[in-house]
């Protein structure tokens, strides 16, 4: 994905309105991997492309990895591969790359170095570290009662509710939860592995807890905790749970 | 400005039926031009509890798809004559229905000039549960004093609340009111049925009304009279209560408590 500048028209000499306005953008990009640098094939592979959806490709703009090469390329040679692409119909925008020869090539083509992106059917690896929140960014907020059969996700960030969480419904954050009220559902905190995560509830009623994956089904609820204000973290891999109130 | 309310409940069985027949006919005492629309394609009985079954000639569906008008399919209530009800089809399915030809006939039976609507939910959430409270201003939510009615009724008020027009367009909401009908207060005394507190608890509404466990229901069904126009029952003045509540007045609810016996029915066993 690149980052687009938009422009407006030059503003009248008289008139001291900005030149520009600078947004980001978001546009999709077609990454063009190359295994080689061979002019002729890369010509012939992408003269056929195009043909094959002209409305589609040509003078499409694309970005050039050359994660695949598996060497830094020349400059001569990536002129050559550029030429090659322009000739086929693709305009070439961007490079792909993690190199450090990679800037310079940036700087003597003329093209800005763009951060790899990950295509729809690579996996994400299924642990991942909880994202830390930006300082100041509020929990997510959630003032409606969380009905039966709904389900809230507050991602990268805690979870407030300042209503009841109902039997079948489920609450879930990245963080802590929070739940100014009665907790009769499932809620599930750290749900990217922050282990020191908890959840909080005003009256434990609840079916399940769930702390960076460690979890508790309540078929019965202990006595000292049914219906009470109720915090619940890990420790270790043991969740804990103890009445709010002191 | 013409209102339109769903009676709903999610789960089967509660009283929605029941219920939609008789506000319908407690608006209409109170001079409201009132018509109920079943939206139980296919398993339809809005017909039966009114008393009319034998006068549907065209239904919703065929109102829908335009093969007749719309005053051809209204059926007049014979006791009030401000009372109009709208059968749903029975040899239908409820793929029949569609949203635009349910906004058509809201549509042209709000230029008609009614001042309510009402729409009989059917059980569950699919098609027919959905498009009876797509496009309702007002919802009754029916609820038993047990725990799967009041389970499935949460998932109701959550649907009510998410798929509605009026949610979609942020235009207010829906209101929600709760109604508790087949309340039996010495079952409630001994711990076996929840109290209206509890179900207020759960569902985090207040109730517009309790409507008391009583065989006049089935009699009211059984010869197509809606029970609220049967003056010696309990559950006829629970439910003129309950269209009293939702035209604004506040009133205490009763029937919570049992009938106290007096001292003669104890005494030769009344």
């Amino acid at each position: 994905m690149a980052s687009i500048l938009t422009t407006t028209k030059p503003a009248d000499a008289a008139a001291p309105a900005p030149a520009i306005d600078i947004r980001f953008g978001q546009v999709g990009l077609i990454q063009v991997r190359l295994r080689s640098t061979d002019p002729g094939a890369i010509l012939d592979e992408l003269t056929g492309r195009v043909a094959s959806a002209p409305l589609f490709f040509q003078r499409t703009g694309i970005c050039l990895d050359l994660t695949a090469l598996g060497r830094d390329p020349q400059l001569e040679e990536m002129r050559v591969v550029m030429d090659a692409v322009r000739r086929a119909g693709m305009l070439p925008v961007g490079l792909v790359g993690s190199s450090a020869a990679l800037e310079a090539l940036s700087a003597a083509l003329d093209l800005p170095v763009l951060a790899p992106f990950r295509p729809q059917t690579q996996t994400v690896p299924v642990v991942q570290p909880a994202e830390r929140a930006e300082p100041g960014i509020p929990a997510l907020m959630q003032h409606q009662p969380v009905r039966s059969g709904q389900r809230v996700y507050a991602r990268s960030r805690d979870l407030v509710v300042t209503s009841t969480v109902g039997a079948g419904a489920e609450v879930i954050a990245d963080g802590c939860v929070h739940i100014y009220g009665a907790l009769r559902g499932r809620a599930v905190a750290g749900a990217r592995g922050e282990a020191s995560a908890r959840v909080f509830c005003q009256a434990f009623h609840t079916e399940l807890i769930s702390i960076a994956g460690v979890f508790r089904v309540f078929e019965t609820l202990p006595p000292e905790l049914a219906g009470k204000p109720v915090q619940a973290w890990l420790d270790g891999d043991d969740l804990r749970f103890a009445p709010l109130s002191s | 400005m013409t209102e339109i309310i769903v009676v709903t409940s999610g789960k089967g069985g509660v009283g929605k039926t029941t219920t939609s027949a008789s506000v319908a006919c407690g608006l209409a005492r109170r001079g409201k031009r009132v018509v109920v629309i079943d939206f139980d394609i296919g398993l339809r009985n809005l017909d039966l509890i009114m008393g009319c079954e034998r006068r549907v000639v065209y239904d919703f569906v065929n109102v829908i798809q335009g093969d007749c008008t719309l005053k051809q399919a209204l059926i007049r209530d014979k006791r009030l004559e401000t009372l109009h009800v709208l059968a749903a089809s029975q040899t239908r399915d409820k793929e029949a229905l569609t949203a635009e030809g349910v906004r058509r006939v809201l549509d042209e039976l709000i230029a008609e000039g009614f001042d309510y609507i009402l729409c009989d939910s059917p059980a569950g959430i699919e098609k027919g549960a959905h498009l009876a409270m797509y496009y309702a201003d007002r919802a009754v939510v029916v609820v038993n004093p047990e725990v799967s009615s009041v389970r499935d009724s949460d998932r109701i008020l959550g649907l009510l609340a998410s798929k509605t027009q009026r949610a979609e367009k942020g235009n207010g909401g829906v209101k929600e009111h709760l109604l508790l009908t087949r309340y039996n207060p010495r079952r409630v005394a001994s711990g076996e049925m929840m109290s209206v507190d509890d179900v207020k608890e759960i569902l985090g509404l207040d109730v517009i009304g309790v409507v008391p466990e009583s065989p006049d229901v089935l009699a009211a069904s059984n010869s197509g009279v809606p029970v609220i126009l049967n003056d010696e029952s309990d559950v006829s003045l629970a439910y003129d209560d309950a269209v009293a509540r939702l035209l604004g007045e506040t009133l205490p609810l009763r029937f919570l408590e049992e009938p106290k016996r007096g001292f003669f029915s104890r005494m030769f066993g009344g």
